[in-house]
């Protein structure tokens, strides 16, 4: 019977050697990893997502992780605050803090991250990263804590945005512009800072196998890079703080290989075609999720297992920092129970497995170097195909990549009706729902929605001075029109108590488009307001 | 007989499009006319559309428990509009508890990601072919 990886690679029953390049990690061209000796405390950044209810809320949820081990931060917003959209907005209020935390405002930045030691810790954004990092701005600065020495990262995918993910209701050009004027100001404020995380990981979640994955995201990240170069940032100013973050599904060899190769591939792509000459610029950032698409919500225990798999093929991979989508993914965002669970499973694989002594453990093998060499070729081939087809803004304003993304959840879901792929628990080893009950009492515990919230972000819409929140709105407007950098006046709005939903609202107008979907109002001047400048 | 006709959607903020998407293909697949209505959709929105399109069947694709107030508020909006359309509901966060509460509050069948396929067209078929003989 014939065999092959996710990607279509043909399996032979065994392999032997191959050319035989010796290449070292931490050396020219980092197939092997980006360090010789890493320097985290930990031998990747060991975090799990975090988000549910309000700023204060996804805080305990913060701290319960840091005390339990944990070396990193990551934060993901509630489906209104992915979308942009306030908690009062009519279409959003069913959904508040229920997938993540509610973000609209300074004040849930700084209840977020109040008492985050951000010395200690680098505080990663799964929140649209214009405002993440807005957010984080402030809460550094309210503070005291100088920007220069924040660690971190945010996401970007303004290309596939709308495809695949949280809509913005914002045009393809726009979503480009935000993420390179994010990228463009960490490159003058915040050099520690990862200002640029390619977010391969949301939309290769639509089921696109390892190569698809990196080819669209080399795509967007190509054209990314080719923009800011543009706008006249020398390439190695940014391109040391671009990272990638990456999904990694069942595929055990393939994902290891994936990595591998990306590496190689955007050392050389860095080089040979955008002109990096400093190393760091050429050594991919490799941070990483296992796959939540992976998970069932049949037998939930099993969730359990398919996370420690992945996250083995990650630290096999090197990678920078993980997290492990938990065992509860399929219903919920991360539980109490669910976050132990994973942040215990990266803890057990660094301290007593100890996959991660050794850089780059399965270099040299035959299977893996082939593999590697192989996911090269295939990625560079479809990243060219793509490229042949014109501006990657005009293929995604026409909907190319939604309809490629469309086909993938068709196939993913046809492989397990056909059994093509096997999920276990699922098209073969099912058992009776009566019996299917371990861990599904703590997988299904709901989150209810945050209407408390919602009642508070509506009094404090009432109790604003609304003639100085007017014009720091103005002053959005007026940015847009006139093609600066937006994020100092978008940090100055959120400081004088917009929201992110007003803001959005203000572009979108400022743009000429119509002031939402749902025409949600923005605020008026109120008459005997002091005009305050 | 004529070809049944299923309008799919995605209410409120969910935007979890791969149980939609994957549903609207396997009803295809068995000579149904589906029309994927899309995200963003408010009970109201999926009631006026259901309606002037004629549906024999809505269903609505749940990846968030938004669904479990939306759905609700959408039978009321069909039956205010005086339609007696059936409401199918299908998604991975449904739990056999708020199935049983779904039901009460009067959907008319509910899927989860076990569903077999071809339960799931038999199912659709039944309540389409109902309708259309009490028309």
């Amino acid at each position: 019977m014939e065999m092959s990886t996710r990607s279509g690679i043909p399996l032979q029953r065994s392999y032997v050697a191959a050319s035989g390049a010796a290449e070292r990690p931490g050396e020219y061209p980092f197939t092997r990893g980006r360090l010789a000796s890493p320097n985290t405390q930990t031998a990747w950044i060991q975090r799990e997502l975090a988000g549910e209810g309000d700023g204060r809320r996804t805080n305990q949820q913060i701290r319960y992780l840091l005390e339990h081990g944990q070396t990193g931060i990551d934060v993901i917003g509630d489906a209104p605050t992915q979308s942009l959209l306030d908690p009062d907005h009519p279409l959003a209020r069913e959904a508040v803090g229920t997938q993540g935390v509610s973000l609209c405002r300074k004040q849930d930045f700084l209840d977020l991250f109040k008492d985050v030691p951000f010395d200690q810790v680098s505080i990663s954004s799964s929140a649209p990263a214009f405002f993440a990092l807005s957010g984080l701005v402030l809460a550094a600065r309210e503070v005291g804590f100088p920007l220069e020495r924040l660690r971190g990262s945010v996401l970007h995918g303004p290309l596939y945005t709308e495809d695949c993910s949280y809509a913005w209701h914002l045009p393809v050009d726009f979503r480009v512009r935000l993420a390179l004027d994010s990228i463009e100001y960490c490159s003058r404020h915040m050099p520690k800072f990862h200002a640029y995380l390619e977010d391969t990981y949301f939309f290769s979640e639509s089921g696109l196998s390892p190569a698809e994955e990196m080819a669209l995201g080399f795509v967007q990240l190509r054209h990314l890079v080719r923009k800011l170069i543009a706008r006249g940032i020398a390439i190695d100013s940014f391109a040391p703080r671009i990272a990638l973050l990456v999904n990694c599904g069942m595929d055990f060899f393939e994902e290891i290989a994936k990595i591998r190769a990306t590496r190689r591939l955007y050392a050389k792509m860095m080089r040979d075609e955008f002109g990096a000459s400093n190393p760091r610029s050429l050594s991919a950032a490799i941070t990483s999720h296992t796959s939540g698409l992976s998970l069932t919500s049949q037998q939930p225990v099993n969730n359990v297992v398919r996370g420690t798999v992945q996250a083995l093929a990650l630290v096999l991979a090197g990678v920078q920092a993980l997290e492990i989508s938990t065992f509860d993914e399929a219903y919920r965002t991360p539980s109490k129970d669910a976050h132990i669970v994973a942040l215990r499973t990266q803890q057990i694989l660094e301290l007593e497995a100890g996959v991660a002594k050794v850089l780059d453990p399965l270099g040299g093998s035959y299977f893996i170097e082939r593999l590697t060499d192989q996911l090269e070729e295939r990625i560079r081939a479809r990243i060219d195909e793509i490229e042949a087809m014109g501006d990657p803004e005009a293929l995604s304003a026409r909907g190319f990549f939604r309809e490629i993304f469309h086909q993938a959840m068709e196939d993913a879901q046809l492989g397990v009706e056909k059994g093509d792929v096997s999920l276990v628990g699922v098209n073969v080893h099912t058992m009776p729902e009566k019996d299917d009950t371990l861990l599904r009492e703590v997988a299904t515990a709901k989150i209810e929605t945050w209407r408390g919230h919602t009642k508070k972000i509506e009094h404090f819409k009432r109790g604003r001075n609304t003639a100085r929140l007017c014009d720091r709105l103005d002053a959005v407007a007026a940015t847009v029109t006139a093609s600066e950098n937006l994020i100092p006046p978008v940090i100055e709005a959120l400081d004088a108590a917009a929201t992110i939903g007003e803001i959005v609202t203000t572009m979108r107008w400022a743009l000429g488009m119509a002031p939402d979907i749902f025409d949600h109002p923005l605020p008026q001047r109120e008459a005997g307001d002091q005009h305050v400048a | 007989m004529s070809r049944e006709f299923v309008a799919l959607a995605i209410m409120g903020i969910d935007q979890h499009e791969n149980g939609a998407i994957a549903v609207a293909r396997v009803l295809r697949e068995a000579q149904m006319k589906v029309e994927y209505l899309g995200k963003f959709h408010t009970p109201a929105s999926v009631a006026d559309n259901a309606i002037k399109q004629d549906a024999d069947v809505v269903g609505i694709s749940c990846h968030s428990w938004e669904y479990m107030r939306l759905v609700p508020q959408l039978i009321e909006e069909l039956r205010m509009r005086g339609s007696d359309i059936p409401v199918v509901i299908g998604g991975s966060v449904i739990t056999p508890e708020d199935s049983e509460k779904m039901r009460q509050s009067g959907v008319a069948a509910v899927f989860t990601s076990s569903t077999d396929g071809n339960k799931l067209i038999e199912c659709v078929r039944a309540l389409s072919g109902s309708r259309k003989r009490s028309d």
